[in-house]
């Protein structure tokens, strides 16, 4: 295996949990109201089945191999070429995906706090970082994920209760008004981000405890979840209706807060959000396309591949959206069919062909004793 | 070698810390604490606003300024007034920028003010450019002014910093509206389609003062259908409104009736209002259902409260009063004005989505029928630190 290092599988469920979230906190809330209106937390408990769906396929593959990747088992079940190409889309799509990720995590810092700063210069330091994370191995990686991750939530809970004042619990009503119809339609983008719970199955042959695994990811998808639904909650009660109007409700929620006039204005603390969320959603795909791409060339060591790969990602998120509606367009109409297909139903479909396979070889040796 | 490097590297990392291409200094700006919105000719707006003077920039102040007591703090005005033309906020706040110096930041602006003529024009577009911008806050408070806006800010108030301050405090002090920005912007795209903003106008100047030595002033609410004003209402019907939109705070509910031959006062301490909806055979209802729990806080009649006899009279006679407050509101607003500021529609929207839906176009002539009924629970809480009615004879004091 190329990767010597070990992580425990709770370090594995607090690095997914930012790693799903990092993105969605600020951007999903406005973008699931948009057509679930009042009833979007329902829609980010529907997209959670995706999720725990992706993290059930992970990890039952994991187990059929339980030292590979996908990047490996693929070639094992479809054999040397098919594996390889399909290795090659999950490859590229990674790195698409890093690019984009890392773009809107640089149109959110230029658009609200450094306007005047050049775009590429914000996108090349957060790379060198992740760079950096990603060259230390998994154990960096994990490790850092769990240092940020009660940076990461405990500020989400303050903005509860400062808020709480403010809140108009009254928006929720009337519930499902018309039909189930529209909390579908909301489900679908969130769900694009619990696909991503998929990611974990570069993770699951580091494990300590992989038979842990499946439980520990799908602890992390139910806490994803709940947030979701605290974070809807929570913008819909402030906000009500004006939500769509917003690009980034919880920065409104946050610049909204203030008691007894002089603690106000806490935007920087949803900048420290996003830029940890971003960090460690950031260096967990960067990771895994950096391994993915070692294993899928049969390298003994991936760090040659870190610095490339990472100018590969840079291009990718400064050629591939000219700007923000771009990027809004791609998350609504194609994010749902691009990110479901590779990270759900293929995995879903080589599961089959490796449980069916198994099956009938396990029959034929039966036959022949 | 290796530490060395490791702690110059740490060093630098300061350099990049300090924002990079976006650098600003606080003696760059020019920070906002109220801004004005006033209709020109031609479709052309005028934006003013108020700027905060650091201390070492204020001057020693206008002369003529009430003589000895100098004006505000320090001997010299704590703001400045400049204004620009443009054909929006964003063009007018462009060739405002051009007479100022320091580049003018929105971050603490916290009071905003739309002029009469503006608000009649309608001033959907003027709240884009709040919402869009991302420097103005959500939670700053907006108002509609008597005449001329930018007259408000000009203004040298003495108990506050500036202006908008003072206005902003009021609203604070719920002795009239609060109306922020995410609030009009929920009730422009609410479904009652109407708006309500408070009225600010300026307090005729004390004898022997300077003339812009005054403060502003809550005068009223400004009662908008869609997003252009169609009327005002006074500061007495404005507590009607508060008391049915659930946001009176600080009340201080005074009754004269003949039986008790005098005035007694009350002090509001809490109080909730409760709006329920009810379609009852095709008719829509309204049910408000308010708590009002007070103190009081003036007896002029020669009762005594202390006997609980006496005490109940007097609370009935205290319900009656914040009736006759709602009554009042309901009677200009939903009869007259036929604007539906209080929320009707998102309560009857909220508890019934279908009959909503069919009535929702036809709105504007379902509300003014909308029947409404009160219910008033007014409790006095204690007569407050004295028992007997001061200054007169105990046995002049009537039990009963």
């Amino acid at each position: 295996m190329i990767e010597k290092g070990k992580i425990s599988s709770l370090h594995l469920a607090m690095m997914m949990y930012p790693t799903i979230l990092g993105t969605a906190v600020l951007v999903l809330p406005g973008m699931m109201a948009k057509y679930a209106k009042n009833d979007l937390w329902l829609s980010s408990i529907l997209a959670s089945l995706a999720g725990f769906l992706t993290v059930y396929i992970a990890s039952r593959l994991h187990r059929l191999f339980p030292k590979e990747t996908i990047i490996q088992y693929s070639q094992r079940i479809l054999g040397t070429f098919a594996g390889k190409t399909l290795g090659f889309i999950y490859l590229f799509f990674y790195v698409h995906l890093t690019g984009i990720i890392t773009r809107e995590y640089a149109d959110f810092i230029i658009s609200m706090f450094l306007p005047l700063t050049p775009i590429s210069v914000v996108i090349t330091s957060m790379l060198l970082v992740a760079a950096m994370a990603v060259w230390g191995g998994v154990e960096v990686v994990g490790r850092t994920a769990v240092v940020f991750f009660p940076v990461f939530t405990i500020p989400l809970v303050f903005f509860v209760i400062l808020v709480y004042t403010d809140l108009n619990p009254r928006n929720l009503l009337p519930v499902m008004e018309h039909g189930i119809i529209p909390v579908i339609k909301g489900a679908l983008m969130p769900e694009t981000w619990f696909s991503e719970f998929f990611l974990m199955s570069f993770f699951l042959p580091m494990l300590t405890d992989s038979e842990k695994g499946m439980k520990w990811g799908m602890a992390s998808v139910t806490g994803v979840a709940l947030t979701m639904v605290l974070i809807n909650l929570v913008t819909l009660f402030l906000l009500g209706q004006e939500i769509t109007t917003f690009t980034y409700p919880l920065m409104e929620v946050a610049r909204y807060i203030s008691i007894a006039d002089f603690f106000e204005n806490l935007q920087s603390v949803v900048m420290m959000l996003w830029v940890l969320g971003a960090f460690v959603k950031i260096s967990v795909f960067f990771y895994a396309v950096a391994l993915g791409t070692g294993q899928w060339l049969n390298l003994s060591d991936y760090r040659p591949l870190v610095l490339p790969l990472g100018f590969l990602v840079f291009l990718f998120s400064l050629w591939d959206l000219p700007n923000l509606s771009v990027l809004a367009h791609f998350q609504e109409k194609v994010g749902p069919y691009y990110l479901t297909s590779i990270q759900i139903v293929i995995p879903l479909l080589l599961l089959l062909i490796a449980v069916v396979r198994r099956r009938s070889r396990k029959a034929k040796e039966a036959d022949r004793r | 070698m290796k530490r060395v490097l490791l702690a110059s590297a740490v060093c630098l990392t300061v350099l990049l810390a300090c924002g990079c291409w976006d650098r600003t200094e606080v003696n760059d700006l020019a920070l906002v604490m109220a801004a004005a919105i006033d209709k020109k000719e031609g479709n052309r707006i005028e934006l003013s606003v108020e700027i905060f003077l650091p201390r070492s920039q204020r001057g020693g102040g206008i002369s003529g300024m009430g003589g000895e007591q100098g004006g505000a703090k320090g001997g010299g005005k704590a703001t400045l007034v400049r204004s620009a033309e443009g054909v929006n906020i964003a063009d007018a706040l462009a060739r405002l920028q051009e007479e100022v110096p320091r580049k003018i930041r929105w971050g603490h602006c916290k009071v905003y003010i739309f002029g009469e003529e503006t608000a009649k024009a309608g001033i959907f577009e003027k709240v884009d450019f709040f919402q869009r911008h991302p420097e103005v806050r959500t939670r700053a408070y907006v108002y509609v002014s008597k005449g001329n806006a930018s007259r408000i800010l000009e203004v040298l108030p003495p108990l506050e910093r500036d202006s908008g301050e003072v206005i902003r405090e009021l609203s604070k002090l719920h002795v009239g509206m609060g109306v922020t920005i995410l609030d009009l912007k929920q009730m422009l795209r609410g479904e009652g389609g109407a708006v309500a903003l408070p009225m600010v106008d300026i307090l005729s100047p004390r004898k022997g003062q300077h003339e812009l030595e005054t403060a502003p002033y809550l005068f009223g609410t400004a009662v908008f259908k869609k997003d252009k004003m169609i009327g005002r209402i006074t500061q007495n019907e404005t507590r009607g409104v508060m008391w049915l939109k659930n946001e009176i705070r600080n009340a201080t509910v005074t009754v004269k009736e003949e039986e008790f031959e005098g005035s007694v006062s009350f002090h509001q301490i809490r109080a909730t209002t409760k709006l329920t909806p009810k379609i009852e055979r095709g008719k829509w209802k309204m049910h408000v259902e308010v708590k009002a729990e007070g103190d009081m806080v003036q007896n002029g009649t020669v009762l005594n409260p202390v006997r609980p006899e006496i005490l109940g009279k007097m609370e009935k006679a205290f319900k009656d009063e914040i009736q006759n407050q709602l009554e009042t509101a309901l009677r200009t607003v939903q009869k007259k004005m036929k604007a539906d500021i209080f929320g009707f529609a998102e309560e009857f929207h909220r508890k019934y989505p279908k009959q909503w839906h069919q009535v929702k176009d036809q709105w504007d002539d379902v509300y003014p029928k909308v029947e409404v009924t009160i219910d008033i629970k007014a409790h006095i809480r204690s007569p407050g630190a004295a028992t007997h009615p001061a200054g007169i004879p105990e046995q002049e004091v009537k039990q009963e």
